[in-house]
């Protein structure tokens, strides 16, 4: 076993595995602790043989990112070791997303329960901005929420560090919902604002308690902003900033091109622009005036995390809810009780090494079949 | 409600809630309503938690002025001036409709805006109720401002003192400069002080809100059970009827077995429905009543690490030489403008990653030829 192996296996042994608790396209979720302290634990194993040239893209992102950041309001990345063919990355454990709290009909939102959601998520925004990292795909279902209430970002599997000048990065990516327009209309070039408009997606749903604008295809995407929004004229989105004096050597037929350059761009009809205040009639002024500008349509336009923070919306009353007293869903308070059965009776320490200790029962019979009968075999070989 | 049914709720406060323009109500014909006969809106007095102001109204009232009686003129309405005076609007709007005038009674001079309507029936405890609100909204420290049980004690009496000094008028520019100097001294405090009141009353408020939606939510969900029930039974009946009309066996026997069957299920459905609705709203009520209280909700803070961005060790200038971003600030197509790409942020996340390792000593320990062995990652 040569040094790397060694810290792999030490590694392996300071988590233990328990239950499946999810499964998704390229990654199974269990349950788990810390051997040494009882610490509840989520570990993401990777399913890394299915991919044909190494390990997925997304394991990559996903690691290269959680490693960087920490931050009360993302999600942490505690250890990463490999078992067999898989990655395993252990991650704090958290008991619900928002969106099964924005689903729970039993619960009702206050405002300042709005507002502390929406803070936590900026805070953790901001942090991963401010570290030069796009999310690229927030919604409701990649926002943690922990015991204590804190929002956490997680899932950094598409996440990506702005680019340098001149590199393409993909449009595809954040979930359809939230997309924001210049995704959709092909833009290679784009930056922090895409997230914004997620934010403000999800701040309107926090309100709306149903998708704000849920399209049906990339097309219907479109249509579904405009709807709400309005169409977008050449002027709100102009592609060029006012001339300006030392601009003077640049083509005057690029004087105002709009948005329509962008390489993806189709009319999708004209819709008029109808105030936020007609859907949001329960909203204080403060309140759309931010939602308004996490969705103008222009990205530099846009307001950006840092600005979005220091927004009288936060500073006005009611002050935002304190985490802990923040809506939790029925799923997340019955499993809190289970847990806290389990920690009563349950002797963490004593578990040994999970990951090692759940083979699938039919192999274990099998190899202790075997075992036996080879114990017998050399009891019975007398040379 | 009506001002009638509200006017001995105190028991020690015999008052009538006015409201002005309201539809004079049936139940009170046994009281006079009273009415307004000026134009000016009288401000001010006690006012109860619904935030109504109750006013005192006795059969035997007299305007000491003019002497005009409830019996001479029903709509008699007293208000009371600032030197703890009262007279009727009549005499104020007379007196005072031209500026401020002296009181009729003590001489000192009276604005009509100053009068408030009367609330208890000695002036005195009006008096006293005026000051000790005034004095509570400045005097508004609390245990832990102070260091010691003592220190507070001694602050108490001095605001007892004050107070005392101010309700029967003895040296009254003394007791105003020691308010002044208090309050030039706690300034800061007391702002403080009355946002922690905000917050409180807020959190009540919520707390109010939330015990009222629980309610409403409790009375649909029965109103729903009870109607529920009623069709159940309904349907049993007609069952019931269908039964007897059909078949042959004993009406009798057929009957019994039905009432039977349906008290069975009344009584599941009950104690299901009583259970439910009981779990929930507890639950919910208990959750956020209890943490409203535990908890309070702090001001917002918008960014709450202490990050460095090493801001000091650059500036970031408007433009630099830079061939490798040139096509992109020319931007030809101008994409990468409407996709929202700055170039300025490429350039500062350069310069800060520059900038970030300069402080950084050599590390110290590897010896030269230690670095080429296995590269051993840090641990977490």
């Amino acid at each position: 076993m040569d040094a790397v192996e060694k810290a792999n296996a030490a590694r392996q042994r300071r988590w233990t595995k328990d239950q499946k608790v999810g499964e998704g396209t390229y990654a199974v979720v269990y349950r788990g602790r810390e051997a040494a302290t009882g610490r509840r634990v989520a570990i993401k194993k990777l399913k890394v043989g299915q991919f044909k040239d190494g390990l997925d893209m997304s394991a990559i992102r996903e690691v290269k990112y959680l490693r960087e950041l920490r931050h009360p309001n993302v999600i942490e990345l505690l250890d990463v070791f490999s078992s067999k063919t898989n990655l395993n990355l252990v991650l704090e454990f958290l008991d619900s997303e928002l969106e099964a709290i924005i689903k729970d009909r039993t619960l009702v939102f206050l405002p300042a329960d709005i507002k502390s959601w929406i803070a936590m998520t900026f805070r953790g925004l901001e942090y991963c901005h401010r570290n030069f990292v796009l999310h690229r795909d927030l919604k409701p279902n990649n926002l943690l929420i922990a015991s204590d209430g804190q929002l956490k970002l997680a899932d950094f599997g598409l996440a990506r560090d702005f680019a340098d000048p001149g590199y393409k990065m993909t449009c595809q990516v954040i979930t359809r919902w939230y997309r924001p327009p210049e995704l959709l209309f092909g833009s290679r070039y784009y930056s922090t604002a895409v997230d914004i408009w997620s934010v403000g997606c999800i701040f309107a749903e926090l309100m709306l308690r149903t998708p704000y604008l849920p399209g049906e295809s990339d097309m219907d995407q479109l249509k579904t902003i405009f709807r709400a929004l309005g169409t977008p004229a050449e002027e709100d989105w102009p592609v060029r900033p006012p001339r300006t004096a030392s601009d003077d050597t640049l083509a005057d037929v690029h004087a105002l091109q709009g948005h329509t350059k962008l390489p993806d761009y189709v009319p999708v009809g004209q819709f008029p622009k109808t105030p936020l205040r007609d859907l949001f009639t329960a909203a204080s002024a403060d309140t759309l005036n931010l939602l308004g500008k996490c969705l103008v349509y222009e990205p530099r336009k846009r307001i950006s995390a840092k600005e979005a923070l220091n927004h009288p919306y936060f500073s006005a009353l009611p002050y935002p809810s304190h985490p802990s007293k923040l809506p939790k869903c029925a799923a997340q308070l019955a499993s809190a009780k289970v847990l806290e059965e389990v920690n009563g009776n349950v002797d963490p320490v004593g578990q040994g090494p999970g990951v090692k200790a759940a083979p699938p029962k039919r192999a274990k019979r099998k190899l202790s079949d075997d075992d036996i009968s080879r114990n017998i075999a050399r009891k019975l070989d007398f040379s | 409600m009506s001002g009638a049914s509200r006017s001995n709720v105190g028991g020690w406060l015999r008052g009538t809630t006015i409201r002005k323009g309201a539809t004079p109500s049936t139940t009170r014909s046994a009281t006079p309503q009273v009415q307004s006969t000026s134009s000016t809106v009288f401000g001010g007095g006690v006012k109860d938690a619904s935030g109504r102001t109750s006013e005192f109204f006795s059969m035997d009232d007299q305007c000491p002025v003019c002497k005009s009686d409830r019996y001479l003129n029903p709509k008699l309405r007293l208000l009371v001036s600032s030197c703890y005076h009262k007279m009727c609007e009549s005499c104020i709007d007379r007196l005072f409709t031209l500026g401020p005038a002296p009181c009729p009674i003590c001489n000192k001079i009276l604005r009509k805006l100053a009068f408030i309507p009367q609330t208890f029936e000695d002036l005195v405890v009006e008096k006293e109720v005026a000051v000790r609100r005034k004095i509570a909204k400045e005097f508004n420290k609390r245990r832990e401002d102070f260091p010691d049980l003592r220190s507070y004690n001694d602050y108490l009496e001095e605001v007892e003192d004050i107070t005392f000094n101010l309700i029967n008028d003895i040296d009254i520019p003394q007791t105003e400069a020691r308010i002044a100097a208090y309050r030039k001294e706690n300034a800061s405090l007391i702002e403080r002080n009355l946002q922690r009141e905000e917050a409180y009353a807020q959190a009540l408020k919520e707390h109010e809100e939330a015990e009222k939606r629980e309610r409403q939510l409790r009375a649909d969900e029965l109103r729903r059970a009870e109607e529920e029930e009623r069709d159940a039974r309904e349907g049993e009946r007609r069952a019931l009827i269908d039964t007897l009309a059909q078949s042959d066996a004993d009406a009798g026997r057929l009957v019994a077995r039905s009432k039977a069957e349906a008290q069975k299920r009344a009584a599941a459905r009950t104690s299901a429905a009583a259970h439910a609705v009981q779990a929930s709203s507890a639950l919910l009520l208990r959750s956020r009543a209890a943490q409203g209280a535990a908890v309070p909700d702090v001001p917002h803070v918008a960014i709450q690490d202490d990050w460095y961005a090493y801001e000091d060790m650059f500036t970031l200038r408007p433009s630099y030489f830079d061939p490798a971003s040139d096509a992109v600030r020319r931007d030809r197509e101008g994409i990468m403008r409407a996709g929202g790409y700055r170039v300025e942020e490429a350039w500062e996340r350069a310069l800060r990653s520059a900038v970030a390792g300069l402080d950084l000593p050599p590390l110290v320990g590897l010896a030269a030829g230690q670095g080429d062995g296995d590269v051993v990652m840090a641990s977490v």
